[in-house]
């Protein structure tokens, strides 16, 4: 392996070689091994964790249960208007939360995930055209940056205003180039070595170099995904400014993080590959925003990753597939909920400086579900794309034979059999076109 | 009926032989004698080497020996306008694979400064030395090693070619590229049609050596082609020498679709023709009609190509040892050589046009026949060309087992000989017996 000497010289200089502590060398003259800065010792010393004093890898946090900074905690620099936004996309998650999983329950969308307010902070200390590759929790990214409930709503329903994908992934599964958001995939994972990608992309473009990251989301199950690895190894080593936000919720799916991994969670890895890493608390949205700003800074200067693993705990259902009371007691997530809010640790904050009463609560509250039930209302009567769409977008540029004759295939049986079989003629009734332009292919 | 003892099928061979010889002074005669003086290299009186004169890579009439032949490739699309002042037009020169294959990539990176060549070993060159001075040339940025991860690889590629670059990824070889086949199959492919359009990795291509090479064993000699012929969304590409190589990789590199470009490993260096020098391209999805013919269409692409070229050459021409196996009525026939180039999207009408003309079809693939990619074709054509066909689709493919076992050079010998086989064994049996003019019907 050919590897850069200004590579080999910076290491050397970063991990400094304390050869005076060194009681006996192995040989006489050779301090290290080749490729290694490692010093060499003659005592046997096995290790297991990273902070070098046995010790798990601290916390970081701004503010205690009942919304106080702690004691030499440095707030971020926030004015009432931008704690006020902060709260709002709070409150919009689990407010569209409930609607989405209440329609959901009734079987007019299939399929939702919950979230985690987690996301907010990050989104608030990210420039708007940073880019985002999330997992599937992250639609607050979106919201923050203006995505708007109906296009939310349009994606779940996968009706003509899902500009996602035209409603041909499952709900949740957002996307938006304009902002900056990369469409979400199930594939647990992929995001990860992309995301590396997308970051070197944006070393290599003169327009946003040194201005704009890339950042990754996903859970501390997915990092357990071979892909995990392979991200964070290649932009360390292929210098990337990538941002790996990792939520560690204590669950996936069924999988408490005890049997995902028996190391010191996510963030214990962070330094195996050489990046700078640090742990939050994720229900803390201004400890949050500090860490990210901070990893922010240093992915642009540096032009390498860095890593947050944000602890927090996942008080929704997997998804609505998903009874979690099968497998954790229901009054372990109550707890969690009454004492370790992260939407309530922010409002006592808010209160405490003025910004916010119950008066305030209250109107908020109304006005979002107001909101969002007139998003969903509106969405649940749109119709769907054109039937023709299930064919377009499988190539860019010329279409292949196949696809051309796949899609004459269905419109010579939808012409056959669309209006004389209810089923079809029902089904077809949902399309926009009901299936018209397709037919006149046939 | 078939003759089951090997002296009465001699014997047999013989009488034809010389009933050939007697009755049929026709045309096809002719044509036999012109292809054996063309493809044997020797004409001298001392007998022929044991192996008899076989054409090889090294002296296959399929390469392009001219700068004439290689001007006028099928297909070729200049990019640039050629400068009226320049005189004596267009160039070409002598390459080998790997060389055409590095000024793909020089090309390309001197013309799209968003593009960049990575993968494991690249910088230096390249274990087959594809990158040859390329990170010299273009700098560290744009051609570099990655840690030795092929999903790793695959998933980077897509993220540079999301956000609109163009990349150029190396597998090492392709049988390393199944760790990869998530990011391939179930990322790369759907990005376009997930996303509703709004998102591509369209810049992406994924370069990787594929097929035997002798001594490869089980995991330098994969033929994956197949495994990603189901994954919609994916353009799979394979050359047959270095002027394809050069105008079919820069027509993948410049495709708006995930393109997996697999490089036969043997032709690396084995291959040499003239290539142009200028910026060309070779058009996706297109096969090439390499010999034209009107008896039986012979379908295949990347090394095979030789072999078939071979075979089609102990046809008309046996060497004495198994001259008695080879039945006389069987050596004029006009057989349409096809190279597919392109596995996904394959060119369907090409082949069925052909099949139709021919109505008999032998698709020959170094990969195993079960699942193969000529499985899939001989399920097509045969609902395309039903009535036309009269003889069942074969398939002369590596075997579905251990396929090329150590230092026995064994994929050729297993592709020459199934070949072979299918002439003398199969083809030979009465009811399949060369007829040109026989239809469906007879056989039914």
């Amino acid at each position: 392996m050919i590897r850069p000497l200004q590579r080999l010289a910076g290491s050397a200089t970063r991990r400094t070689v304390q050869s005076s502590s060194l009681r006996r060398l192995y040989a006489t003259g050779a301090q290290t091994l080749p490729k290694s800065t490692s010093p060499i010792v003659s005592k046997l010393d096995f290790f297991n964790t990273v902070t070098g004093n046995g010790t798990t890898i601290p916390t970081y946090r701004v503010l205690d249960g009942a919304g106080q900074p702690l004691e030499g905690a440095e707030l971020p620099e926030i004015d009432e208007a931008f704690a006020r936004r902060l709260y709002e996309h709070m409150q919009l998650l689990p407010t569209l939360d409930n609607v989405l999983y209440n329609i959901q329950r009734q079987g007019k969308i299939s399929f939702y995930y919950g979230e985690e307010a987690t996301i907010i902070g990050s989104a608030a200390a990210l420039e708007n055209d940073d880019e985002v590759l999330g997992q599937y929790r992250e639609m607050g990214v979106l919201l923050w940056r203006g995505f708007g409930l109906d296009k939310i709503m349009g994606q779940c329903f996968g009706n003509k205003e899902d500009t996602s994908g035209k409603g041909r992934q499952m709900p949740v599964h957002f996307g938006s180039p304009s902002h900056h958001f990369h469409t979400i995939s199930s594939p647990l994972g992929t995001q990860i070595p992309q995301a590396a990608g997308v970051g070197y992309a944006l070393r290599r473009d003169p327009n946003r170099r040194s201005k704009s990251i890339a950042t990754c989301y996903f859970g501390e199950g997915a990092a357990s995904e071979g892909d995990f690895h392979a991200g964070m190894m290649l932009a360390s080593t292929i210098p990337s400014p990538t941002l790996y936000i990792a939520r560690n919720n204590g669950f996936a799916i069924s999988t408490p993080s005890s049997e995902q991994y028996y190391g010191d969670g996510i963030a214990a890895r962070g330094p195996g590959y050489g990046i700078d890493t640090i742990r939050v608390d994720g229900n803390d949205v201004l400890a949050v925003i500090n860490a990210v700003r901070e990893a922010r800074r240093r992915c642009l200067t540096q032009g390498r990753a860095v890593l947050v693993e944000a602890m927090s705990y996942r008080v929704g259902h997997h998804s609505t597939s998903d009874d979690s009371f099968a497998y954790r007691p229901r009054s372990e997530v109550e707890d969690r909920k009454r004492i370790d809010n992260p939407i309530l640790r922010f409002r006592y904050f808010m209160e405490s400086q003025g910004w916010w009463n119950a008066e305030a609560e209250d109107e908020l509250k109304a006005r979002l579900k107001a909101d969002v039930m007139k998003a969903f209302k509106r969405s649940e009567n749109l119709k769907r794309w054109e039937l023709g769409e299930l064919f377009t977008d499988v190539y860019g540029g010329e279409e292949p034979w196949n696809i051309t004759e796949q899609r004459q295939e269905l419109a010579g049986l939808l012409k056959k059999y669309g209006n004389a079989w209810e089923p079809w003629r029902k089904e077809l009734a949902k399309f926009s076109d009901g299936g018209e332009s397709l037919m006149k292919r046939a | 009926m078939p003759s089951t003892s090997p002296t009465a099928s001699i014997a047999r061979t013989r009488t034809l032989l010389s009933s050939w010889a007697s009755s049929r002074p026709s045309s096809r005669t002719t044509s036999v004698q012109c292809l054996t003086q063309r493809r044997c290299n020797s004409t001298s009186v001392e007998p022929p080497p044991a192996g008899g004169h076989l054409p090889g890579v090294a002296t296959s009439q399929l390469l392009k020996t001219t700068r004439d032949a290689a001007l006028r490739i099928p297909g070729l699309k200049w990019v640039d306008e050629l400068d009226s002042s320049v005189l004596g037009g267009r160039e070409t020169r002598k390459m080998n694979t790997y060389q055409a294959i590095r000024d793909a990539m020089a090309i390309a990176l001197a013309k799209d400064n968003t593009a960049v060549v990575f993968g494991e070993d690249v910088a230096f060159g390249g274990v087959f030395r594809c990158t040859m001075g390329l990170a010299e040339e273009f700098g560290r940025e744009r051609v570099f090693n990655t840690p030795l991860t092929e999903q790793g690889i695959a998933g980077f590629g897509i993220g540079l070619a999301a956000m609109g670059q163009t990349a150029i990824a190396e597998i090492q070889f392709a049988d390393y590229i199944f760790p990869a086949f998530d990011q391939l199959v179930n990322e790369a492919a759907k990005i376009r049609y997930r996303s509703g359009g709004t998102f591509n990795c369209g810049g992406l291509t994924i370069r990787t050596p594929t097929m035997a090479v002798g001594h490869g064993g089980l995991y330098h000699s994969q033929s994956p082609e197949a495994f990603f012929m189901g994954a919609s969304g994916l353009k799979v590409v394979i050359p047959r020498s270095p002027a394809q190589a050069k105008g079919l990789l820069l027509g993948s590199i410049r495709d708006p679709n995930p393109v997996i470009f697999m490089e036969p490993k043997i032709l690396y260096r084995s291959a040499v023709e003239q290539v142009p020098v200028d910026d060309y391209e070779l058009p996706l999805g297109k096969a090439e009609i390499l010999i034209p013919g009107s008896d039986v269409t012979l379908l295949t692409w990347g090394t095979p190509v030789y072999h078939c070229e071979t075979a089609l050459h102990m046809l008309n021409s046996p060497s004495p040892q198994i001259e008695p196996f080879v039945p006389a009525s069987l050596r004029g026939a006009k057989v349409e050589l096809i190279d597919l180039r392109s596995i996904l999207p394959w060119d369907m009408e090409t082949v069925v046009e052909s099949v139709k003309r021919t109505g008999r079809l032998v698709i020959v693939h170094e990969a195993g026949m079960t699942a193969g990619a000529g499985g899939e074709i001989a399920a097509e054509v045969q609902k395309r060309c039903f009535l036309k066909l009269k003889a069942p689709v074969r398939r002369v493919t590596g075997w579905d087992s251990l396929r090329w076992a150590c230092n026995m050079r064994s994929s050729i010998f297993r592709t020459r000989s199934g070949f072979w086989m299918l002439w003398s064994r199969r083809w030979h049996t009465r009811s399949y017996a060369f007829q040109p003019n026989r239809t469906l019907n007879t056989y039914l």
